[in-house]
């Protein structure tokens, strides 16, 4: 295992988890842009961009876009968050020159009008898509209501109307804005060849301009929300509860996600045997959400209507009483509830960095976030490090006293909430 | 490395060593699934598969799942149609204690009665998910549409089906499929072979019975067009074809021409239906195989406006297969199943699983270079014999949404 890491003078930063043991390559540009860098009239912008990437350059067809990743056998795609933009493909090695050639070239695209025109239509069929989703439905509303009119609480599909009424002007101004050089970071993670990749990008993206690009951050406040949203056409409740927790600079991320594993992983945790295991809930999870500067516990309950009240009182009365870490609680975090914990993530860790593919994305945003590179085994260790007096100072903090909740759901109301209308 | 080895009583362990790489990971399947259901009591697979975990040999429930946590076991598996599969991935180190809390899970199960209740609400649960999740609804409708028979079930079972399974159908249903005739261990990853062979040995050697009788698909008889109203806000469209088994000499080229439909962005049905057309977000058809039966499942989800026109599109690009394939659809096919076969390797549980199901379906394990070889033997020309051999054709249709839709051309 190597690190390579270089930058060109426009600011462009390049980064390699390198494995001689790998039979592939993956690689990918990641950008620091997404939803919380748009404006509200504009919502949505980041992700349509995404798609208009794919749809040809001054050298390239849309057609030659996607005949080219199927000409390499490549697994490739590209997602949209609220502040991250990620281009990716993972190829055999012999198809590096191509793959990094074909990946720069996008990040310069034409963004031709006819083509912005049709791929409305389909931005506008995802929206469709996903609000037959309630889970999808549920954190949207989730992030608007914990964040308020802070930007992280933007959606990241926009909506139908911003995203008719956005112009290619619009999209252009955007472009050149967030996709400057200084605002990119080049990834590689598996089989590669470093000189011939920095030699490849310096070739293709030295001479792009920097620009003047900056992140927001503005004050928020933590006002807890409460909303409750009938729905008929369902037919479970989905409640899902949001709180404070540790952004991904913050150093007791690591604590705070044992703690969610403790108390909300899918099989063997608190909630798990209170809820699932006796079948009065299909899911109880609670996870911790990094993000730059900012951070979420966040809990997600499904049950039937007639268990839904019940499910919330028994979820809300565990995550109460497990912040109560003095000596003699009986509802203190346990070493062995914590080395469980530890054994899993690390276990899914190993395995998930097992592959060039799997690398290649937390590499990417160890240096995003951080500017740090780390092996997966020092990873590991950051994670089996976590002390429970560590994991005890995280709940002392009382996090899930100050929850939000959205809920959704085929009943007339929730916790003495009537609907409300969103 | 690849190795075989059958147990006296049937039980087949495969292998393949992975050097390089720290996980194991197993699958350990049992031949028997919801196909293997009574009528009356679909579901019984499904509730089993979950039950199992609920006590085994000494533990109890609690002490079972907290025995895995403290392995790190990733659990993987499920009832399906044709089988039950119980397996996970974890550090190599660990393997043969996982091996042996999973040998109790599968042939020592406690099986308690006071748990039932629990299990049948959580598929109960289940169920009533299913109508929430329009895709996956029109997936399990198309199935029932295309295959009458037990094939055709949705494995959670019914309202009906699932309220009237006792604990004693649940176990007999134990007795008498959890049996190692055909049933099949997987090992893939770090992990020395003589010491798993032997464990196996240890584990499984006294383990009796010839395993249930096969259940053979059936398409006869199957419902051509279906529509079902839904209150979604995208119509969504299913169709599926009969193709060739896994054992068919034209197998590759049943493959190879799925990948030409849908094998990449540059594939016909993405180029047609969304990049040409806008029509959708979401279009796809993949290659399904059950023993000795293969078939092509499409998907696309779409307004009500845009419907006609993208099930309009979508069948002509099934049926425009028969006239043919290019030199340049097959090269790139031919990338795209090379490329993913390498990075496959890269996985421990893509292996694990890769092998026991070609033991299930073929009776043996291809090796990386057999099909190698075998799909750098694909030609335009043979795809072509293929599908003139085989068009698509006889499409099973279902959409599911506000709008019904005609299959134009049926």
């Amino acid at each position: 295992m190597r690190f390579d890491r270089a930058t060109l003078d426009n600011g462009l930063e390049m980064i390699g988890e390198y494995n001689e043991n790998a039979r592939s390559m993956a690689t990918g540009f990641f950008v620091r842009t997404g939803a919380r860098d748009e404006t509200p009239e504009i919502m949505g912008a980041s992700h349509f961009l995404e798609h208009m990437m794919f749809k040809g350059t001054d050298r390239r067809t849309p057609e030659d876009v996607n005949r080219e990743f199927d000409e390499m056998g490549a697994q490739y795609n590209a997602f949209t968050s609220e502040e991250n933009t990620v281009y990716y493909g993972a190829v055999l090695p012999e198809f590096q020159p191509r793959v990094i050639d074909l990946l720069s070239d996008m990040m310069r695209p034409s963004l031709r009008d006819e083509d912005f025109h049709m791929e409305k239509n389909v931005i506008l069929e995802e929206i469709a898509l996903y609000k037959d989703r309630p889970q999808f439905r549920l954190f949207d509303r989730a992030r608007q209501v914990f964040f308020g009119d802070h930007p992280l609480g933007h959606q990241v599909l926009g909506t139908e109307q911003t995203i008719r009424d956005l112009t290619r002007d619009q999209m252009n101004e955007y472009f050149a804005l967030r996709y400057a050089p200084n605002n990119l970071c080049f990834t590689l993670a598996g089989n590669y060849d470093w000189e011939a990749a920095k030699a490849s990008v310096e070739r293709q993206c030295g001479s792009w301009a920097t620009a003047e690009t900056r992140r927001a951050f503005p004050e928020r406040s933590f006002e807890t929300g409460r909303e409750f949203i009938k729905d008929e056409k369902l037919q479970m409740v989905h409640i899902a509860l949001v709180a404070p927790g540790f952004s991904a600079q913050d150093e007791r991320r690591h604590a705070g996600n044992l703690v969610a594993e403790s108390i909300g992983g899918s099989k063997g945790s608190r909630l798990y045997w209170a809820l699932v295991d006796p079948g009065l809930a299909d899911t109880a999870h609670v996870y911790l959400d990094t993000e730059d500067q900012s951070g979420e516990f966040i809990v997600y309950l499904s049950a039937l209507p007639q268990k839904a009240q019940e499910v919330l009182d028994i979820a809300r009365r565990i995550l109460t009483e497990v912040q109560d870490c003095g000596a003699n609680s009986k509802f203190a975090l346990t070493q062995e509830e914590l080395s469980r914990a530890q054994r899993k993530l690390a276990s899914g860790m190993v395995v998930g960095g097992e592959t060039p593919f799997g690398r290649l994305v937390p590499v990417g945003f160890d240096w995003v976030y951080r500017g740090e590179v780390r092996t997966l085994n020092e990873h590991v260790d950051d994670l089996l490090n976590v002390t429970l007096e560590q994991t005890h100072a995280v709940l002392e903090q009382r996090p899930f006293d100050a929850w939000t909740m959205v809920a959704l759901g085929p009943i007339d109301d929730l916790c003495g909430l009537a609907e409300s209308d969103p | 490395m690849n190795y075989t080895h059958v147990l006296d009583n049937g039980l087949t362990l495969v292998a393949e060593q992975m050097p390089f790489v720290r996980s194991a990971a197993f699958r350990m399947l049992v031949p028997a699934g919801s196909v293997n259901d009574p009528e009356e009591k679909v579901g019984a697979a499904h509730a089993l598969y979950g039950l199992c975990f609920r006590g085994a040999g000494t533990r109890n429930s609690r002490e079972v799942s907290d025995a895995l946590d403290s392995l790190g076991v990733q659990r993987g598996g499920g009832a399906g149609d044709e089988l039950t599969s119980f397996g996970g991935v974890l550090l190599g180190d660990d393997l043969l204690q996982a091996l042996d809390i999973y040998t109790d899970i599968v042939l020592r199960p406690h099986l308690p009665a006071n748990q039932l209740a629990a299990e049948k609400a959580l598929a109960l649960q289940n169920l009533e998910s299913l109508e929430e999740n329009p895709m996956q609804k029109t997936m399990v409708e198309l199935r029932k549409a295309h295959f009458p028979g037990p094939h055709g079930r949705n494995s959670l079972g019914t309202q009906e089906s699932i309220e009237s399974l006792t604990i004693d159908d649940l176990r007999e249903a134990h007795e008498t499929r959890f049996q190692p005739g055909g049933a099949i261990l997987s090992v893939a990853g770090n992990f020395d072979w003589e010491v798993v062979r032997k464990r196996a040995n240890a584990l499984f050697g006294g383990w009796r019975g010839g395993g249930p009788a096969p259940v053979v698909p059936s398409t006869e008889g199957g419902t051509p067009l279906t529509h079902l109203d839904h209150p979604s806000n995208q119509e969504q469209i299913g169709v599926v074809y009969d193709s060739v088994a896994p054992d068919h000499k034209q197998y590759y080229e049943g493959l190879m021409a799925v990948q030409v439909l849908s094998g990449g962005m540059a594939a016909r049905l993405f180029t047609e239906v969304r990049e040409k057309r806008g029509l959708v977000y979401a279009v796809m058809a993949s290659f399904q195989a059950v023993k000795h039966h293969g078939f092509v499942q499409c998907y696309a989800g779409t307004t009500p406006e845009r419907s006609q026109e993208t099930l309009d599109v979508l069948l002509s690009e099934l049926r425009r297969l028969a006239e043919g394939v290019t030199q340049e659809e097959i090269d790139r096919g031919r990338t795209g199943l090379l490329s993913r076969l390498v990075m496959s390797g890269e996985s421990t549980s893509s292996r694990a699983v890769a092998i026991a199901s070609d033991y299930y379906l073929r009776g043996r394990v291809r090796s990386m270079e057999e099909i190698r070889a075998a799909v750098e033997a694909v030609t335009p020309d043979s795809v072509g014999e293929h599908l003139r051999a085989i068009p698509p054709a006889n499409f099973t249709v279902l959409t599911l949404g506000p709008t019904a839709l005609e299959a134009k051309g049926e």
